[in-house]
């Protein structure tokens, strides 16, 4: 059935200036001191407007924002399980096609988007939101990566770094690294098998201008789209509440996170440094790689050097096996 | 006959909750959860030297920054403020210091002050 | 005149859906409810029903994309079978809890292992205290008056709640049946537009399901419970109007066959009831006071009127369809409600239990037969020997 339902158009932030002081993910969230997904809300929030609905699959941003029947949302918002995220944003589109068609719903498609964790993403919420994609429905999809599940208490997810100390890969004499497996590549899941998405980018925290814009570009596209956002988290990474912003620069410089668009198969990258510092400038910020030795560092280094080096696609690498020395 | 299974139930105001546990969204600032009073320590501008360069507005996760562009200065919501210093961290012109809260009339409350 | 047509259960499910002019279906194979979608697919694909047509990627993401769908002020319909019921789970509690009214039509099918496709109520059953309304069709007709009169009860303002709309896999899924064919204009009149009151609508923003106080969890509980204190009311009435307009004569809960002076009935739900009417006409043949009650809502579960209507006989044998390994009874489920219900009674009536109708097993004649033998025995004696026999296996059946 031909699909003829008006679609909004967002325009591009210029400067600093132009970046609106309207605040739609409000004051007032029991999210921890220098949250970084609570930072990343409040940009995909000041993005996207009022003429949205938000979906919050479970984690850390619906347990931290809706405590005792209150929430820190100007726009239409609902929970949806950790699971079904990409379901349940798939049936309030399809809802918004046939209720605009049918000339039960005057005004423009709202924006559609899912603030998935890294685990209600790629992990418990991968098959609701590879369905999502697959079957081209208008919603931004966007994870917010704190690399862990932490509203549970810190444990490892598919976004959680090699090396890192979580409360189900603590450290100890036989596993001397915590964490012995690479991450998930979430952008690259996306991009490799879903022919109805046209935009997927990665994006920071550090860098908000540029995350904003990304956010209002992946809206205008008509279709499915995919955000991936690093934000960190202070609690689980174990730093200062007030370096949140700092530890995600030193993640681009270091290279252990590359910001980047794919916009209809070409790759664009922005905030590339000249040179690149090694990864131990950024692991040694977090208590979370404290307990590793050089040689466990030098593994690290060799996986963002090789994927740094990979021509054309920012990821594409074979993951390192678990015991591989 | 059968008894009836119980009478009409009755619910106490407080523990109301809509169908569905709807509720409407919040207009300007979510007051049910007022996270003022989790600060030990409070980011202090000096308007001399700010720049408004809008560092502290962008990077604030709590919102609790604004330009008020009449008066061309930046805006601190002491209500809300969780006291990161995200802000005093991203300062490019260092005019924002943080002090204790225990130094400021009306400050902290969630202690009283023991001396 | 409304017409008549020969439709079998899937496909009369489908033309409920349409009348009732669904506006999101969400879909996903599995045997035997396939078939709802099939025909579904069919009528949007040639225009004649203006609704979303999803591929859902699962069950559980097919009553996701339901309950979402309802969220936004759409009315949603799905289904399902079997192991399929169960695999979407998680997602029946939200849906209820929110008061997002959907409708899943269910075909039953025994669940796994081992690989068995016929029909069981245990898929469902399993489901039971989810917060769904529920209920069991006995025909095609039944199907798609079911299919209509649910949508009307779970979206009326004071109930919102999601329903199951169940018929037996394969016995009433499949086997077609004459079907009186209700006008579209009748449909309209009785069935008016969804409306949900709290929409997720940019021009009215609300929040939808944040946490809650601790203390405030049971007072949901009880909203929730009150909420099914509330739907009989509803149920009488929509059940009346619709016998009205559409010139049919369901009674809202139970439905009675040949029960003025019955000694026993069979007490079931679903397609089996069709054999077992031929049983009961059979044995009054032959002088038996048999008769049959025939349940049509689960949920709500109707207390009082199985406390008034079951007193009546000296025993009771419920055909359970569906198994609830190690509970009070050993056997089925429907046999605890039943008894629940009866407990208050002056003088209650002998009651036990069949297993029959599991993993798709047809439930003969012979087996109602044998099944009244127990009956008449227990009516006689005013007792039972068994709580539960199951039956083929047990002596005596």
């Amino acid at each position: 059935m031909a699909k003829a339902v008006e679609t909004q158009n967002l325009e591009a932030v210029k400067s600093i200036r132009r970046v609106p002081q309207e605040e739609y993910y409000l004051p007032g969230h029991r999210t921890c001191q220098g949250c970084g997904p609570a930072l990343t809300y409040k940009l995909v929030s000041k993005a996207a407007g009022p003429d949205s609905i938000f979906l919050g699959p479970t984690g850390c941003m619906y347990v931290a924002n809706t405590s005792y029947l209150c929430s820190p949302w100007a726009y239409p918002w609902m929970h949806t399980q950790i699971t079904n995220a990409g379901a349940v944003a798939s049936g309030i589109e399809a809802a918004y096609q046939v209720l605009i068609r049918k000339g039960k719903y005057k005004g423009k498609l709202p924006n559609i988007v899912v603030m998935g964790g890294d685990g209600g993403s790629i992990d418990i919420g991968l098959q609701a939101m590879s369905g999502l994609m697959y079957r081209g429905h208008d919603v931004l999809f966007i994870m917010y990566d704190n690399e862990s599940y932490a509203n549970t208490g810190i444990q490892t997810s598919p976004a959680t770094p090699y090396g890192a100390n979580t409360t189900f890969t603590p450290p100890g004499e036989a596993i001397p690294e915590g964490k012995v497996l690479f991450p998930k590549d979430a952008p690259q899941l996306v991009i490799g098998g879903h022919p109805a998405v046209h935009y997927v980018a990665t994006a920071s925290v550090a860098y908000p201008v540029d995350l904003i814009n990304k956010v209002r570009k992946a809206l205008n596209y008509k279709g499915p789209s995919f955000l991936h956002i690093h934000s960190p988290c202070p609690k689980g990474w174990m730093f200062d509440a007030a370096k949140t912003v700092e530890v995600a620069k030193l993640a681009i410089e270091t290279g252990m996170w590359v910001n980047y668009e794919w916009e209809k198969g070409e790759y664009t990258y922005q905030h590339t440094p000249k040179e690149y510092k090694p990864v131990k400038e950024y692991m040694k910020t977090q208590q979370r790689f404290a307990h590793l030795t050089d040689a466990h560092i030098a593994k690290m280094q060799a996986f963002i050097d090789a994927r740094l080096k990979a021509p054309g696609i920012p990821v594409a690498l074979p993951v390192l096996g678990p015991r591989e020395e | 006959m059968s008894k009836k299974y119980c009478e009409k139930f009755k619910i106490p105001k407080h523990l109301e909750v809509p169908m569905g546990a709807v509720i409407p969204a919040p207009v300007k600032e979510n007051r049910n959860m007022i996270t003022g009073n989790w600060r030990t320590e409070r980011p202090v501008i000096d308007h001399e030297a700010c720049t408004l360069c809008l560092n502290c507005f962008l990077f604030c996760p709590d919102a609790c920054w604004h330009l008020d562009e009449k008066e061309e200065r930046m805006v601190w919501n002491a209500d809300f403020c969780k006291g990161c210093l995200i802000c005093v961290n991203e300062c490019p012109a260092d005019c924002l210091t943080p002090v204790n809260e225990l130094e400021f009339k009306g400050g902290v409350v969630r202690l009283e002050k023991p001396f | 005149m409304a017409k008549e047509m020969f439709l079998a259960g899937c496909s009369a499910a489908a033309h409920g859906a349409k009348l009732s002019r669904v506006e999101v279906i969400s879909s996903y194979p599995i045997r035997p409810y396939t078939g709802i979608m099939m025909e579904l697919s069919k009528l949007v694909a040639n225009g004649e029903l203006d609704a979303e047509f999803v591929h859902g990627e699962g069950e559980h993401a097919q009553v996701s994309i339901a309950y979402g769908a309802s969220a936004a002020g759409a009315r949603a319909y799905t289904g399902s079978s079997g192991v399929g019921v169960t695999y979407a789970m998680e997602c029946y509690s939200p849906a209820a809890g929110g008061r997002l009214p959907c409708q899943m039509a269910i075909a039953d099918r025994a669940l796994d292992p081992p690989g068995d496709f016929g029909s069981e109520h245990t898929d469902v059953m399993s489901a039971r205290d989810q917060g769904w309304i529920m209920g069991w069709a006995e025909t095609p007709q039944e199907v798609l008056d079911n299919t209509i009169m649910y949508f009307r009860i779970g979206e009326d303002p004071g109930v919102m709640l999601p329903q199951f709309c169940c018929q037996d896999g394969y016995f009433v899924s499949h086997i077609p049946g004459k079907v009186v064919y209700p006008e579209q204009s009748q449909v309209d009149e009785y069935l008016p537009p969804f409306k949900n009151p709290h929409p997720l609508d940019p021009t009215k923003p609300v929040s939808h399901g944040p946490q809650i106080y601790p203390d405030q969890g049971p007072a949901i509980d009880l909203q929730r419970a009150q909420a099914f204190i509330d739907v009989p009311k509803v149920i009488r009435k929509a059940v009346k109007e619709y016998n009205e307009i559409f010139g049919r004569d369901y009674s809202p809960f139970l439905d009675e066959y040949r029960t003025d002076d019955a000694d026993f009935v069979f007490f079931l739900q679903g397609g089996h009831a069709r054999t077992a009417r031929y049983a009961v006409n059979h044995l009054r043949d032959k002088g038996v006071k048999a008769g049959m009650v025939k349940l049509r809502f689960l949920r709500p579960f109707p207390t009082e009127e199985i406390a008034e209507t079951l007193s009546k006989f000296k025993a009771v044998g419920t055909v359970e369809t569906s198994t609830s390994y190690g509970g009070a009874m050993k056997g089925g489920n429907l046999i605890h409600e039943v008894r629940a219900a009866l407990y208050d009674v002056p003088k209650p009536p002998a009651v036990t239990s069949f297993m029959a109708g599991l993993g798709g097993e047809v439930v003969t004649l012979d087996e109602f037969y044998n099944m009244a033998k127990v009956l008449a025995q227990a009516a006689k004696t005013g007792k039972v020997d068994q709580y539960v026999y199951w039956v083929n296996f047990d002596k005596g059946v």
